[in-house]
C-alpha cells in the first residue's frame, strides 16, 4: 500500500494522537464537560426563549426585521412567507432549534472574527501565521476534529457549535480584514493629523468604512453555519440537519427536501436582512 | 523520414492488440467488488471473505466506500457483487431490492446477534479498583430504570436521565422510541438520538474511559462487547405482536419485547448469484461464532490493526471455523497461503 516511497522515510504520528486523545479524555474530560455544560445552558435557554414566542410573534419580529433593514413592505412580506412555509412543513421546533444553534455560533464568530480581521489587518507578521490557520479551518474534514471534540466536551449542541465555529469564521476573519486594508490610508493619515487616537481613527472611520465588506463576512459566515447543520446532526445536535440526515439514512428522498429546503428558507431569511443591514449604513 | 509512419502503425497495431487482449481477459480479471464497510465487524467480514476468495478460487478482489443505504443501492445495480455483513430486511432499500430479485441474502453468518440496552457492569457493581460506587446497585431490567434517572442525568434537560438512542433514520431507533414509551420511561427518560454511529461509540468510549454511567442502545458483534464489561438491561421475551407495535413509529399504544433476534447474511448481487455458484455455496455455509468474533474485534480496535491484518490473525487462530465453509482442496489452499 504505501506505493513507491522508500519505507525507511515513513513516520506516521496517528498513535501519538490517539495516546493524546486518550490522556486528555482521562485526566480533563470532566472538568471540560463542565465547561461545556455552562455553554449548553446559554444555547438551551437561547432555544426555551424561542419556544416561549408564539409562532406569529416570531413572524411578526422577522417581518419587522426586515422592515427596519431593507424599507421594503414586498420583502418583509416574502420573508415572512418563507419562514412559514417552514412552519407549514411541520418543522417549525426543529426550526426554532436550528436558529439558536446559528445564533450562538454567528454570534461567537463576530465576537472571535472582528478582533481577529482587525488584528489581521494591522499587523503583517499576524497574517503571515493566521492565514495557513485559516486554510487549515476551511479545508480539515470537519470529522477529524469532531470525534475528539464530542470525547471531551460531550455529544450534542456544543461539540456542534465548536465545529460551526472553526468552519464559519475564516470568511469573517478575511474578510473584516480584506475591509480594514481596503480603506484609502489618506483617510486614517487625515485623521491622525487631527490628533485622533488609534481606537478613534478604528472605531470612528476604519470600522464603518470596511462595514460593508465586514457584513458580506458575516452573511457568508451564517450561510456556512448553516451548511454545517448537517454535520451538527451527526453528532446529535437536533434540528433541521436531523430531518435531512435520516431522510439520506432512510432513502426518503421527500423527507430530505422537505428538510433541505427549510434549511435553504432559513439561510434566505438571514441572508436577506443581513445584506440589506450591510447596505443601509454604507 | 519513411520509418515514422511505420513505427506509428506498428505502435497503433500494438496498442490495438493490447486492448483486445484487455478484453478478452477483462471477463477473468474483473474484480469481485466487495462494499467497503466502516463498522469493525463488517470490515473484519468482508477482508475474512476477500482472504478466502482471493487465495482460496483465486478470483481477484477490490472494496468500494459508501454508506449503507448506498452500499445497497449500488448492490442492486451491480456496482457492488458482495456486502459482507447484511442485516438483511432492516432497511427499505434492501427490502424493496430483495423483493425485485436484485439481491440475495446468504447464510447466517453470525449466530446470536443481539441488540438491546445496555449500561458499563461500574455502574450496577462499582469497580474498586478505580474508586467506582455502584451507582444503581438494583438495576436489573428496563423496569428498574425509573428508579434512576438522576445517575444517568441529561445535562440538557437536568431533571431527566439521558437515553443515548441510535442516530435517526436507523431503524432501532424507531424501535427504541417505541420502547421508551412501552417501559413508561418516556417521562423521566430523554430520547437522546447520537446522529452517527462514530458519535454514539466516542459518547460510550468517553463515558467509560471516565467512569461516568451511561444508558445506551446497542447491539453485538461488535468490539466494544468485547472491549468493556457491559451488563445487558433484561426485557420482556420476545413476542412477534408486541414486535410489531414497536417498530411502527406511528403506534400509540406500544408493547414491550426483545428485539428481534438480529440475522446477519452476507448480501450478493443478482449477477454475483448467476456468475460464481462455487462461491454463493460458500457464503451460505459462512458461520462466525460470536464470542470469538467479539475478542478478535476488540483486539482489533484496541490495537488498531488495520481490518486485512485481523482477518489474517483470524484465520490463522480459528482454522476449525473456516475449514468447515469449504471444500477440502479449497481449504489446503487456503491454508497453504497464510
Amino acid at each position: 500500500m504505501s506505493g513507491g516511497f522508500p519505507e525507511a522515510l515513513q513516520f506516521s504520528f496517528a498513535e501519538r494522537v490517539n495516546q493524546l486523545v486518550d490522556w486528555l479524555v482521562l485526566n480533563y474530560g470532566d472538568h471540560l464537560r463542565s465547561v461545556s455544560d455552562q455553554l449548553l445552558q446559554l444555547l438551551v435557554s437561547l432555544e426555551n426563549l424561542l419556544r416561549l414566542l408564539p409562532w406569529w410573534a416570531l413572524l411578526l419580529l422577522v417581518g419587522l426585521l426586515a422592515w427596519h433593514a431593507s424599507r421594503s413592505v414586498l420583502r418583509s412580506v416574502a420573508m415572512v412567507t418563507l419562514l412559514a412555509l417552514i412552519g407549514v412543513l411541520g418543522l417549525w421546533d426543529k426550526l426554532l432549534q436550528t436558529l439558536a444553534l446559528v445564533l450562538v455560533s454567528t454570534g461567537l464568530c463576530v465576537l472571535v472574527g472582528v478582533p481577529l480581521g482587525i488584528l489581521l489587518a494591522s499587523r503583517p507578521l499576524a497574517r503571515r501565521l493566521l492565514m495557513p490557520v485559516l486554510d487549515v479551518m476551511q479545508t480539515l474534514p470537519a470529522f477529524v476534529y469532531l470525534i475528539p471534540v464530542l470525547m471531551l466536551f460531550g455529544l450534542g449542541k456544543v461539540p456542534a457549535v465548536f465545529a460551526t465555529l472553526i468552519y464559519a469564521l475564516p470568511p469573517l476573519v478575511r474578510l473584516t480584514d480584506l475591509g480594514l486594508r481596503q480603506i484609502d490610508p489618506s483617510l486614517l493619515q487625515a485623521a491622525h493629523g487631527l490628533g485622533a487616537s488609534r481606537w478613534q481613527r478604528l472605531q470612528r472611520i476604519a470600522l464603518p468604512l470596511a462595514l460593508p465588506s465586514i457584513m458580506a463576512g458575516l452573511n457568508q459566515s451564517v450561510m456556512m453555519a448553516l451548511s454545517m447543520v448537517v454535520v451538527a446532526s451527526m453528532i446529535g445536535a437536533r434540528g433541521l440537519g436531523e430531518d435531512v440526515l435520516a431522510g439520506i439514512q432512510t432513502l426518503n428522498v421527500g423527507q430530505g427536501v422537505e428538510a433541505g429546503l427549510a434549511i435553504v428558507a432559513l439561510a434566505m431569511v438571514i441572508d436577506r436582512i443581513s445584506q440589506a443591514y450591510g447596505q443601509v449604513k454604507r | 523520414m519513411k520509418k515514422i509512419p511505420t513505427l506509428l502503425a506498428s505502435l497503433l497495431l500494438a496498442a490495438g492488440l493490447a486492448s483486445t487482449d484487455s478484453a478478452a481477459s477483462a471477463e477473468r480479471t474483473t474484480p469481485i467488488h466487495f462494499g467497503a464497510i466502516g463498522w469493525e465487524s463488517g470490515a473484519l467480514t468482508t477482508e475474512i471473505l476477500r482472504l478466502i476468495v482471493e487465495r482460496g478460487y483465486g478470483y481477484p478482489t477490490d472494496t468500494l466506500p459508501g454508506s449503507t443505504v448506498s452500499m445497497e443501492v449500488a448492490l442492486a445495480r451491480n456496482d457492488l457483487q458482495v456486502i459482507a455483513e447484511e442485516w438483511a430486511g432492516r432497511s427499505p432499500a434492501w427490502v424493496k431490492a430483495e423483493q425485485a430479485g436484485q439481491v440475495f441474502a446468504l447464510g447466517d453468518t453470525v449466530k446470536h446477534a443481539e441488540e438491546g440496552w445496555w449500561v458499563p457492569a461500574y455502574v450496577i457493581e462499582g469497580d474498586p479498583s478505580r474508586n467506582l460506587k455502584a451507582l444503581a446497585p438494583d438495576l436489573r431490567s428496563v423496569d428498574d430504570l425509573k428508579r434512576y434517572p438522576q445517575v444517568f442525568r441529561d445535562p440538557e434537560s437536568p431533571a431527566k436521565g439521558r437515553f443515548l438512542n441510535s442516530p435517526s433514520g436507523w431503524t432501532s431507533e424507531t424501535v427504541n422510541s417505541q420502547k421508551l414509551k412501552a417501559y413508561g420511561l418516556n417521562d423521566s427518560y430523554s430520547n437522546f438520538r447520537s446522529g452517527s454511529g462514530a458519535a454514539l461509540d466516542a459518547e460510550i468510549g468517553s463515558a467509560i474511559r471516565r467512569g461516568q454511567p451511561v444508558l445506551f442502545y446497542y447491539w453485538n458483534p461488535t468490539p466494544l462487547m468485547g472491549r468493556y464489561k457491559l451488563i445487558r438491561l433484561q426485557e420482556p421475551p420476545f413476542n412477534a405482536q408486541a414486535w410489531a407495535t414497536l417498530t411502527d413509529a406511528s403506534n400509540p399504544n406500544p408493547q414491550g419485547s426483545q428485539s428481534l433476534p438480529a440475522k446477519l447474511s452476507i448480501g450478493v448481487s443478482k449477477a454475483f448469484h448467476e456468475g460464481y455458484p462455487d462461491l454463493v455455496a460458500v457464503f451460505e455455509k459462512v458461520d462466525l461464532p460470536i464470542d470469538r468474533l467479539n475478542r478478535a474485534l476488540a483486539e482489533m480496535s484496541e490495537k488498531r490493526t488495520p481490518p486485512n491484518k485481523a482477518a489474517l490473525t483470524f484465520l490463522r487462530d480459528n482454522p476449525d471455523v473456516w475449514k468447515a465453509w469449504l471444500p477440502a482442496e479449497v481449504a489446503a489452499k487456503v491454508e497453504g497461503s497464510l
